[in-house]
This record gives structure tokens, sequence and C-alpha cells, in this order.
């Protein structure tokens, strides 16, 4: 009896001391991890390949994985350091550097994982577009048949501006067994209109449809409304010229635009009578009433 | 003679079960209860993959580990029991007795294999709360791998015919390894300028066993299934593999001497 208690006294504090070393361990290295600016991977795309053999699947979801949570895990350390919530339109404040690699492993490891593909496309283009397109271009030849990734490459062109390209990228996608009528369309679209926002609102609504990852989806739900309002903008500010042509000068409130702007596309606050914006805060009249702005509590992009 | 290789094989099966090997079963069943609840949180939606990924990966890695551990020690324990003897006392010859050796283990696996496979498609139905088609394109990656198995089993019993059981599992799970790497052998006897070189890579490539024909499981996980002929090929080429192994584990058995 004694003896026993001897040895549960002994096991539970040899289980409490290695704990208790394991967090003032981990604490240590918490801390001297931080100073380093990212950690590093070690084995290359092909070489891991080699390594997991008959379990390279199973390792590119462990390298998808560690790539979400890469990106949540920088998205963390922001907030905390900086106090405030992160716009996802703005990842070039994150230090990201390792997400083409990750992402690079990931789809060596399993050359058919569409979603890895998707999310390059749609979260590096803003870090590194260069690494996107050869991310999308290496989809593309170990999937020829993916007509969504010919999508979201000639998303990434379009984005850069090269809208001749971003068209040819979508023809040729529209070729592909299977692809949506909307594809040749866009190539069509992409040509005549280029960047204008109704392409924008089009490629944007295309992305959130043929993506399940929330990032993606939450990072073009951000996009359009930015393009609402851009598009609010120019609705108030043609409402506002024509009161300054009217009156010789700009509104000194909201109240003197609220008739000129019920029954445009124009959401109005029905408590105070003050037009919202998509995040269904209120616009800020600047200048003098001659031009608007977003509130500062906006989570609408600028 | 069936008769007898049958209850050979009977016995094998029951002392595999008595040595618990099937308890396996229960960390399997954790593994896949664990995944299918908590990886929704951390895939971004690529649950069902990562459930197949690690459900047919976990089976191999099992499946391996049983056919490696149980295979070397299915003749070596017979040997150190002495029961070896009172078996070969009785008219049964030795060839007969590894073969009820080996499908004992067979069984044993084909076992595992099921109820980890159904394991599986009830994870799947869970995650899509529903019938996915992903269900039944699991399967042909599920019979694959047990003819993996199979190969791999059919080795460890011919390296347990002759040598130590630690020897066995390291040569076994060797081969197992290699087996992986084969369009490697030939990439490299083909780039070799010289001959012998040439010649060594070659016979290797084609004595040790083609595992790559059986590593399915990265398409089964994206819904992608072998067309017929090259699963039936595949299935045709372990039976001749393991009818070599077994005809070469059996003349070297018994040619040994147990005085």
């Amino acid at each position: 009896m004694k003896n026993s208690a001897a040895l549960i006294l002994l096991l539970v504090l040899g289980f409490g001391g290695a704990i208790w070393l394991s967090r003032w361990i981990e604490n240590r290295r918490g801390r001297s991890a931080s100073q380093l600016d990212a950690e590093q991977l070690y084995v290359s795309g092909p070489a891991a390949k080699r390594l997991t053999f008959a379990f390279n699947g199973l390792a590119a979801d462990w390298y998808w994985m560690r790539s979400l949570q890469y990106v949540g895990r920088k998205v963390i350390d922001y907030e905390d350091n900086s106090a405030g919530q992160f716009d996802l339109n703005d990842l070039s404040k994150l230090d990201l550097n390792l997400l083409s690699p990750l992402l690079n492993v990931t789809t060596t490891l399993d050359p058919q994982f569409i979603p890895a593909y998707q999310y390059g496309a749609v979260i590096l283009p803003e870090l590194n577009s260069d690494a996107a397109i050869s991310l999308l271009e290496k989809g593309i030849a170990a999937n020829p048949s993916s007509w969504i990734l010919y999508h979201h490459l000639g998303y990434i062109y379009w984005q850069r501006r090269e809208y001749d390209k971003a068209s040819d990228v979508y023809a040729t996608g529209a070729k592909i067994a299977g692809a949506p009528g909307w594809m040749a369309a866009m190539s069509a679209r992409m040509k005549a209109d280029r960047g204008a926002r109704d392409v924008a609102r089009e490629i944007y609504h295309r992305l959130s449809e043929s993506s399940n990852d929330k990032t993606v989806k939450e990072m073009v739900a951000k996009h359009l409304m930015r393009l609402d309002w851009l598009d609010d903008r120019d609705v108030i500010q043609a409402s506002i010229k024509n009161y300054h042509s009217r009156f010789g000068h700009c509104p000194s409130a909201w109240s003197d635009l609220v008739a000129s702007l019920h029954g445009t596309r124009i959401r109005i606050d029905e408590t105070n009578g003050w037009p919202v914006d998509p995040s269904v805060m209120p616009y800020r009249l600047i200048n003098g009433g001659c031009d608007i702005d977003l509130d500062e509590h906006s989570t609408v992009p600028r | 003679m069936l008769t007898r290789t049958a209850a050979i094989a009977g016995n094998t099966f029951r002392e595999a079960v008595r040595d618990r090997v099937l308890y396996n079963l229960v960390l399997f069943a954790l593994l896949i209860i664990a995944g299918a609840i908590f990886l929704g949180e951390l895939s971004a939606g690529q649950e069902a993959k990562i459930i197949v990924d690690l459900g047919l990966s976990a089976m191999l890695l099992f499946g391996v580990f049983i056919a490696i551990f149980i295979g070397v020690a299915l003749v070596y324990k017979e040997i150190e029991r002495r029961t070896l003897y009172a078996i070969l006392a009785k008219p049964i010859g030795r060839g007969q007795f590894l073969l009820g050796k080996y499908l004992g283990l067979s069984l044993t696996l084909v076992v595992n294999v099921i109820i980890m496979g159904l394991g599986v498609s009830i994870a799947l139905l869970y995650i899509r709360r529903g019938w996915d088609p992903l269900v039944a394109r699991v399967w042909p990656a599920i019979l694959l791998i047990y003819a993996e198995l199979l190969i791999v089993t059919a080795v460890a019993l011919l390296f347990s015919s002759f040598s130590s059981p630690a020897l066995s599992s390291l040569l076994t799970f060797f081969v197992f390894v290699i087996g992986h790497f084969s369009a490697d052998l030939k990439s490299l006897g083909a780039s070799s300028a010289s001959m012998p070189t040439r010649w060594l890579f070659s016979a290797l490539y084609y004595l040790l066993p083609n595992l790559t024909n059986y590593s399915l499981i990265t398409p089964a996980a994206h819904g992608v299934t072998p067309d017929a002929r090259s699963l039936a090929a595949s299935l045709a080429y372990a039976v001749f593999y393991v009818a070599a192994l077994l005809a070469s584990a059996s003349l070297i058995f018994r040619r040994r001497n147990f005085k």
C-alpha cells in the first residue's frame, strides 16, 4: 500500500515536472523564435515527394494545412501587434514569404490538388504575382482538363492589367470540355471592357462561386464591397454635382441630398436618412460637402 | 490437401486474433473519428480528401506493420515453440504449411482492410452528411492496398523461411521502400553508360516488387479510379509475384534442417 502510494506520487511528480518543463522550454523557444523572421522549409517539393513515397497525398494535406495555418498565424500576430482588425485585401502588410514555397511543395506532392492552386491564385498575386502565375501554370500542366485553373490564371493577368493575356487565357480555358459558357464571354469582355468595374464584379462573383475556402470567399466579398462603394461614390458625386449646379454651393448635410438619392442604388439608413456604405456604416461628406468618403470605422477596403 | 491448408490458415488467423493484432483497428477508428470531427476546421473544405488520404495511408501503414512483424514471426514462432515438429510429423508438406500460414495472415489482413475501408466510408458519409460518390470510388484503391499487403506478406514469409525475425523485418522493410522507388531503378539503369550497371539495375527493377502499381491513394482522394484493365493487370501482377515468392520460400524451407 505504502509502495503504491509512493509510486503514484512519483508518477504525478514525474508527469507534473515534465509538463512544467515542457511549457517552460516552449515559452523560451517562443521568445527566441519570434526573433527569427520566418521558419524555413528544409525540404523541397521533389525531395518531399521522394521521401513520402506511398504517402505523398497525406504529406500534401499536411503542407496544405500548414499553408493555411501559416497565413492564419500571420494574421493573428499582426492583429495582436497592431491592435486592430486585419483587412484581407492588404496582404502585403503580412510577411508571407513562405506561402509560395509551401503551396509549391503541396502541389508537387499532389499535383491534382486544385484547391491549393485556387488558394494561391487568390492570395499570392498581392504578394508576388510572378509566383502566382508560375503556380497556376504548373497546375495547368498537371491538370490540362481543369478549366477553373485557366479562370484563376486569367484573373491574375487581369489584376496585372495585362488584359490581352487575360483574354487569351480565358479563351484557351473556354475550349476545354465542360468549361462554362461565361469563360468565352469573359475572354471577349477582357478584350473590350478591360479593367471595367462590371468585369471585375463578374470575375469576383465567379471566384466566389468556384471556391469552398472561407478566406477566399471573405476576400472576394471585400473586393465586391469595394466595387459597390465605388459605384455608390459615382452616384453620390453625381448628385452633389447636380446640387451644386442648382444652388451654387455644395450640400451642407445629407438631408440636402436625400430626395435626389431616393430611387437610386444608394442604401439609406431609415433612422437618420443618411446614406450607408456596403458595411452599413454612414458615408461622410468631406471637403465642405463637395465630396464623400468612407467612415473611419467602415470595413470597406479603400 | 486443401482441408489441411485451410486448417493451418484458420489456426494462424485465430492466433493473430488471440495476439490482439486486430486491436490496431481501435487506433484506426480513433484516428478517423478525430479526423472527421476536427479536420473541417483546419482544412478549408478539404476534409473529405484528407479523410481518404489519412484513412488509406493508415490502412497501408498498419497493414505493412502487420505483414512485416507478424509475417516474419509466422514460421519462427513455430520453430521456437517446437510446435513445427508436431505439425510436420503429420501428413502435411512444408510447402503446404507455408501456404497455410500465408493464407491465415492474408485472412487477418483482409478483415483488417475491410473494417478500415468501412471506417473510411462511414467517415465520408458523416462528413458529407449523406451519400457521396467518393465512398464507392475509394474501394478500388483499397483493393490495391490489399494486393500490396499480400506481396509484402509474401516477402516477409520468404525472408523468414531462412533468416531471423529481426533481419527478416529489416529486409522486408527495405523491399517495401525500394518497391516504391522502382521507377528510379529503371531510370538509373537507363542513364548509366556501363553495361553491367544497366543489367544490375534492370535485374533489380524486375526482381523487386513494383509497388508503385499499388500507390493510388492520392488519385483516390480526388475520386479518380483506375481503369478496369490496369486494375486487373495490377492484381494479376500481385498473383504472379506472390506465387513466385511462395514457391521460393517453399524451396528454401524444404531444404532447411530442423534437427
